[in-house]
C-alpha cells in the first residue's frame, strides 16, 4: 500500500458515529443468547477510511498507547514503526465476505424487507464489508537514504551557516529525519551512531573527514604538550584547552567519543583513546583515494600514528583491501561504510569489486548485514556460490 | 511523511467489534440493489458445534440457505483503524500547503470472528416461512 493512503471516495456519505452495530450480541450468542438478526447498518457503505490492521499480541501495547507511526514518502512502500522496530505493511485481500459489526446499541431495527421478523428483536448491523487487512512483517530499517542525506552537507570546522532558510538545504533535524527515513526511532538513532553523526545546532550532521583529522591532531598535540596519557586524558582539561584553541565542547566531545571511551575515576572523567580507531583514522589519511604499494603504505602509516600506538593490518578489516599484482602487494581503500545496506545490493557491489572472495576477506564486509529471520549463513547461500577445490583449501565465494 | 497511530480508548477498554465471515458474496434481490441500508441479511443462532465440541457453533440463515459455522479466536487480533484528517494549525510544520495531516485512530479491536466456511445448505421447506430455523449439525 502507499504511504499516503488515498482519500475516502467522496461519495454521498452518511454520518456515522462509529457505533450502532451491536457487536456484543453477536459475540455473546455462543453463550446462549437469543438469535440475532443481522442487517445492513443505516450508514452501510464502503467506508474507505476504515482499514484493518493485523497486529500480534506483542505489538498491541505500543499500538494502543500511541507509540506507533507509519512512515514513508508517498512514493515509498509504507512501513509501521514501533519505538524499536520496523514492519512492512502488506495489504492482503480476501474473497470472502467479511461483515464488520461495530459495537454499541443498534440504532434502528431492521426495517426491510418488512418489520415482521417475528421474535428476532435482537439486531446487529454491519457497517461495511472489509476487502482484506494489512499484515505486518518485521523488516530491516531502510537506512541507505539516511547516509546519502547526511552526506549532502557534512559539518566543516568554522563553517558559517547564516540565518536565512536558503542555507538550510542539506540540513536535517530529528523531526525531518523521522519523516524521511523509514526506520523506528531506536534504529534511526543506531543508524546515526553508525554514521558517527552528531547533533549540532539542532541538525544531525556527519563531520567532514578533514575537520575530524584537524581535531584529532589537535587533541594528540595537546596531549604531548600537557603530558596527558592517551589512556587517561582528563576531560575538563582537554575541553578547556581545546576551547581556547577555538574548538567547541560539542565537536571535541564528539571526537573523543569517536576515538575513545569515557572512564569515570574518583569523581573525575577521563578519556581513553582507542588504538584501533585512532590508527584506522591515520591509515585512511595515509592511503587517500588511490592505490599504494603495501610496504610504502605501512611505512607512511607507522610514521604518522601517535607514539605508543602500534599499527597492525588487522585493524583495517572492512576498510582496506590488499591485492597481489605480480610480486607486489598493493592496497587501496574499500570501506564497508560506503557499501549499500540491502543484502542484494551489498553482494552485487562486492562482486563488482572482486569476482572471487576468500572468507577472511569477505567476512568483514558482510558481518554488519542483519535481516530479521535470516542468518548470515542463509545470506551466503542466497547470494553466493561456494567452491572449495580440496578439503584443506580455503573456500572461495563467487556470485550466484 | 509520518502518520501517527492514535488511540483514544486505551489498552484495556478498546471496544470489541464482531465479524461475520462467509465464503462468496451475499446478493440482495434486484429490487433492493440500489439501496441496501437497513436491509435484513439473515438470522444468526447459536447451535451445537458442527465439528469439534470445543468451539461454539453458529448457524446463519440467509433466505432459504443455512450456513453452519464456528466462533474462531484470531491468532493475531485485528485493529480497526480510521483515517482522520487533522488540520495542523500550529505553524511550523511543512510551510504552506500541507495544512492537512492524516492521523490513524484505533477505534476498535477484533479478537473473534464467526466463520462460515462450508457451502450453504438449502432449507427444504414450503415457501416464504423465513421463521423456519432448523438447527442441525451440518452434514457433509
Amino acid at each position: 500500500m502507499d504511504a499516503e493512503m488515498e482519500d475516502a471516495g467522496a461519495q454521498a456519505k452518511i454520518e456515522w458515529d462509529g457505533g450502532g452495530g451491536g457487536a456484543d450480541a453477536v459475540l455473546g450468542l455462543a453463550g446462549g443468547g437469543p438469535p440475532v438478526s443481522l442487517c445492513y447498518h443505516q450508514a452501510f457503505g464502503s467506508h474507505d477510511d476504515i482499514v484493518l490492521l493485523e497486529a500480534a499480541d506483542d505489538l498491541l501495547p505500543d499500538l494502543l498507547q500511541g507509540r506507533v507511526t507509519v512512515r514513508g514518502r508517498p512514493e515509498e512502500e509504507a512501513v509501521l514503526c514501533t519505538p524499536s522496530a520496523t514492519y512492512s505493511m502488506k495489504f492482503v485481500g480476501t474473497s470472502n465476505s467479511m461483515f464488520l459489526i461495530p459495537p454499541g446499541e443498534p440504532s434502528a431495527k431492521c426495517l426491510r424487507p418488512d418489520s415482521t421478523n417475528g421474535d428476532a428483536n435482537v439486531v446487529a448491523a454491519t457497517i461495511k464489508l472489509a476487502p482484506g487487512s494489512i499484515e505486518l512483517v518485521r523488516t530491516a530499517p531502510r537506512l541507505d537514504k539516511l547516509r546519502s542525506l547526511l552526506r549532502e552537507r557534512p559539518y566543516i570546522l568554522d563553517e558559517d551557516l547564516g540565518n536565512d532558510f536558503e542555507h538550510m538545504k542539506g540540513l536535517y533535524t530529528w523531526q525531518n529525519l523521522c519523516k524521511l527515513i523509514q526506520a523506528s526511532d531506536g534504529e534511526l538513532l543506531d543508524g546515526l551512531n553508525t554514521l558517527s553523526a552528531v547533533e549540532i545546532d539542532g541538525f544531525w550532521r556527519t563531520v567532514d573527514a578533514n575537520s575530524v583529522n584537524t581535531i584529532l591532531d589537535m587533541i594528540l598535540h595537546n596531549s604531548v604538550l600537557h603530558d596527558w596519557p592517551l589512556n587517561a586524558m582528563p576531560e575538563n582539561d582537554v575541553l578547556s584547552v581545546m576551547e581556547s584553541d577555538g574548538f567547541t565542547h560539542k565537536i571535541v566531545t564528539h571526537c573523543l567519543n569517536r576515538f575513545g571511551t569515557k572512564v569515570e575515576q574518583e569523581a573525575r572523567s577521563f578519556w581513553s583513546l582507542d588504538e584501533k580507531r585512532v590508527c584506522l583514522q591515520f591509515a585512511q589519511r595515509a592511503l587517500g583515494a588511490g592505490k599504494m604499494k603495501l610496504a610504502n603504505f605501512m611505512d607512511k602509516w607507522e610514521r604518522s600514528i601517535p607514539s605508543g600506538m602500534h599499527a597492525d593490518l588487522q585493524m583495517l578489516e572492512g576498510e582496506v583491501l590488499c591485492e597481489k599484482l605480480g610480486a607486489e602487494t598493493w592496497v587501496h581503500a574499500f570501506s564497508v561504510a560506503d557499501l549499500p545496506l540491502a543484502p542484494a545490493d551489498r553482494f552485487a557491489a562486492l562482486f563488482r569489486e572482486r569476482p572471487k572472495w576468500e572468507w577472511k576477506d569477505l567476512q568483514p564486509y558482510i558481518r554488519d548485514l542483519r535481516l530479521p529471520g535470516v542468518s548470515s549463513e542463509g545470506l551466503l547461500i542466497k547470494y553466493t556460490r561456494r567452491t572449495q577445490p580440496s578439503a584443506e583449501a580455503e573456500p572461495i565465494f563467487t556470485a550466484r | 511523511m509520518q502518520i501517527r497511530v492514535q488511540c483514544g480508548c486505551g489498552e484495556s477498554s478498546c471496544p470489541e467489534w464482531a465479524v461475520v465471515e462467509l465464503q462468496g458474496v451475499v446478493q440482495p434481490q434486484a429490487s433492493f440493489a440500489g439501496d441496501i441500508r437497513g436491509l435484513h441479511i439473515g438470522r444468526l443462532c447459536s447451535a451445537p458445534s458442527p465439528s469439534s465440541s470445543s468451539k461454539a457453533g453458529y448457524t446463519f440463515t440467509v433466505g432459504y440457505h443455512e450456513l453452519a459455522g464456528t466462533k474462531v479466536t484470531l491468532k493475531k487480533p485485528l485493529l480497526v483503524l480510521r483515517k482522520k484528517k487533522v488540520n495542523a494549525g500550529c505553524g511550523e510544520q511543512e510551510p504552506p500547503a500541507a495544512a492537512e495531516e492524516v492521523e490513524l485512530e484505533v477505534i476498535g479491536i477484533i479478537r473473534h470472528k464467526i466463520l462460515f466456511k462450508d457451502r450453504p445448505k438449502a432449507l427444504i421447506s414450503k415457501p416464504p416461512t423465513k421463521e423456519k430455523k432448523t438447527v442441525q449439525p451440518a452434514a457433509k
